[in-house]
């Protein structure tokens, strides 16, 4: 959960991109770093990647922004390595979580991937005592501008077929298309929850 | 899992005061409180020095790594994690369930030393933690009646 210090009037929230390897989860951290503007404080970009470029740990982005007035909000951004061999690493960034960002690949072949990974998401927050129905989450559909991809209505029925459906979007990451949408909107998920949360304890 | 309490003031003074006597104690540089998750709770000394935010992110991650391969290894009483320096040394301390103390020090000091003192003030922050438990189990913050801002322009892009 978030960390709330009342002392300091502060609130830090952490993020996860989650999803399958290659899928773009790297990519929206550093369009967001290298895009955003009028933020309070946005710190370093810091990546743990093998040789290839794929993500070996996580890369992590903290950013400070007006999301609270008279609070000072904190969010760090975190990604996970897709590829299967990670999941151990997968759990333990997932440690804390707030909200997660699910970024799919839209290629055709590559639906069984994002399945698996979604899967893979909800069996890791099991392993955490986490339920993903309670867990503010979005789902994006990312790569959009390659020939081969899926249709909205597929990957929809594939990945958001449940009782109550998340908000998705779609993306061309790599063109900062579709990435502060998404970011925007778990945010605005965050803020609603623990607003709701804080209402419910209350009354 | 247990979350980490709702902190107030008293317990942010409790936390900041044990690091401040631990660093007059033990020479080091800085000494932070993170949680395992990877959030900074609380720091002092020479800070400029050191981008203590992402520190607490790859600390909490080395840590939780270690402790997965010593548990794999066997050891299931894991605790500690040295790294010895040219310059600038740090040791990572598990406080409990949630929490882990980080000290950086000059490379001449001695590590014993720090151990030392460092467990002084795994003591002290893990018993206020308790109190803060015990205080308010369960209860968060009251967010009710901030002022959200308008979420969809929280982050804007660039032109």
């Amino acid at each position: 959960m978030a960390i709330i210090n009342q002392a300091t009037k502060e609130l830090q929230v952490k993020i996860v991109y989650y999803g399958p390897g290659k899928g773009g989860k790297t990519t929206n951290l550093e369009q967001v770093h290298a895009n955003v503007k009028d933020v309070q404080e946005k710190g370093k970009l810091v990546s743990l990647a093998t040789s290839s470029d794929r993500t070996l740990f996580f890369d992590f982005l903290p950013i400070e922004a007006m999301a609270i007035k008279g609070f000072k909000t904190k969010f760090q951004l975190y990604t996970v390595p897709g590829q299967v061999i990670y999941n151990t690493t997968r759990q333990l960034v997932l440690r804390g979580v707030d909200g997660i960002v699910f970024v799919a690949d839209s290629q055709y072949e590559k639906m069984s991937e994002n399945v698996e990974s979604f899967q893979n998401l909800e069996e890791n927050l099991i392993s955490q005592k986490l339920n993903i129905a309670h867990i503010p989450y979005v789902l994006q559909y990312n790569k959009r501008d390659l020939p081969n991809v899926a249709p909205v209505e597929y990957m929809e029925f594939l990945l958001n077929n449940r009782e109550v459906q998340v908000p998705s979007f779609t993306s061309v990451a790599a063109k900062c298309e579709g990435v502060f949408e998404t970011l925007n909107m778990i945010t605005r998920l965050l803020l609603n929850k623990f607003i709701n949360e804080s209402a419910r304890k209350s009354a | 899992m247990t979350g980490l309490p709702q902190l107030i003031q008293e317990d942010i003074q409790c936390l900041d005061d044990a690091l401040g006597e631990l660093l007059e104690r033990s020479e080091a540089t800085a000494a932070l409180i993170i949680d395992k998750g990877g959030p900074l709770i609380c720091q002092r000394g020479d800070l400029e020095r050191y981008d203590t935010t992402t520190i607490s992110a790859l600390a909490a991650g080395s840590f939780c790594a270690t402790q997965a391969i010593a548990e794999r290894c066997g050891e299931i009483n894991f605790s500690t994690i040295y790294q010895q320096g040219d310059h600038t040394s740090l040791l990572l301390r598990n406080i409990d369930e949630n929490l882990l103390l980080i000290v950086l020090f000059r490379a001449a000091l001695s590590v014993g030393a720090i151990k030392f003192y460092g467990d002084v003030t795994v003591d002290r922050v893990a018993t206020q933690i308790q109190k803060a438990q015990q205080r308010a189990p369960g209860e968060t913050v009251d967010l009710v009646s901030l002022n959200v801002v308008d979420a969809s322009e929280v982050f804007r892009k660039g032109s």
